[in-house]
């Protein structure tokens, strides 16, 4: 059964844009939102958009090289987390500290608050890996600039 | 010339939940040049409309989709890079 969709593609294929911006501020520190940050920066990042995230607040933590063991269920949340969590292993959906290094691997890019890293006492050397870097909010509104911005 | 040579890669995401096809097709797209043809094995139904959308996002062409008894099957033809 293949689908026509040639036909229907082929005559936009000249016209598309390559390159647009998404980017993310994250400020929550529990599970149910990291979960939509990996899946929506590695989605983004795999569309060939350019994916900035700037990680803030609560967040910061996830991030260092001394994390929380778990992340916590906000309370109207804790009684569905054990099935969601089950459910999600069963259907290999990958944890969000693997998709955001995919979503890395593609391109993106995060980047650490400097205002809540000075607040919280982290330094460079505190956080892991997938940290870019530290700016300024004003460095990131800039970099969003012209794109999609969410807050998660 | 017979330098220009096009390859057909299977790009194997059965199993892989949303977003894995679609970020696997991107990994094989990096490597790929253009007549190259990529074809996606997958098992998460969202892969249908999501190939879809990056095609249309990267200007590539979807030669076919099939659903076959185990698996979708996605063929694309790489014409931009």
């Amino acid at each position: 059964m293949a689908l026509p969709v040639a036909e229907k593609y082929g005559s936009e294929i000249e016209s598309k844009e390559t390159t647009s911006k998404f980017s993310i501020v994250m400020f929550s520190g529990t599970a149910d939102k990291f979960i939509p940050l990996g899946v929506m920066s590695q989605a983004a990042a795999a569309m060939g958009m350019e994916v900035n995230i700037f990680i803030t607040g609560f967040a910061l933590p996830a991030f260092t090289k001394n994390p929380p063991a778990e992340l916590p269920f906000p309370a109207e949340f804790a009684a569905m987390a054990p099935m969601l969590m089950q459910g999600m292993m069963a259907h290999n959906v990958a944890p969000w500290d693997v998709m955001l290094r995919q979503a890395k691997e593609l391109g993106a890019h995060i980047y650490a608050c400097s205002m809540m890293s000075e607040v919280m006492g982290l330094k460079r050397e505190d956080f892991n890996d997938l940290v870019d870097d530290i700016v300024g909010a004003a460095t990131f509104v800039q970099m969003a600039e012209h794109g999609e911005t969410f807050f998660i | 010339m017979s330098d220009v040579t096009t390859s057909h890669t299977l790009v194997d995401s059965r199993g892989s939940a949303c977003p894995g096809p679609i970020t696997d097709l991107a990994m094989a797209y990096r490597r790929s040049k253009v007549g190259d043809v990529l074809e996606l094995w997958a098992t998460d139904s969202g892969v249908k409309p999501d190939v879809q959308a990056w095609a249309a996002k990267t200007g590539n062409r979807i030669v076919s989709i099939d659903d076959e008894p185990d698996k979708i099957v996605v063929v694309l033809e790489i014409v931009r890079r």
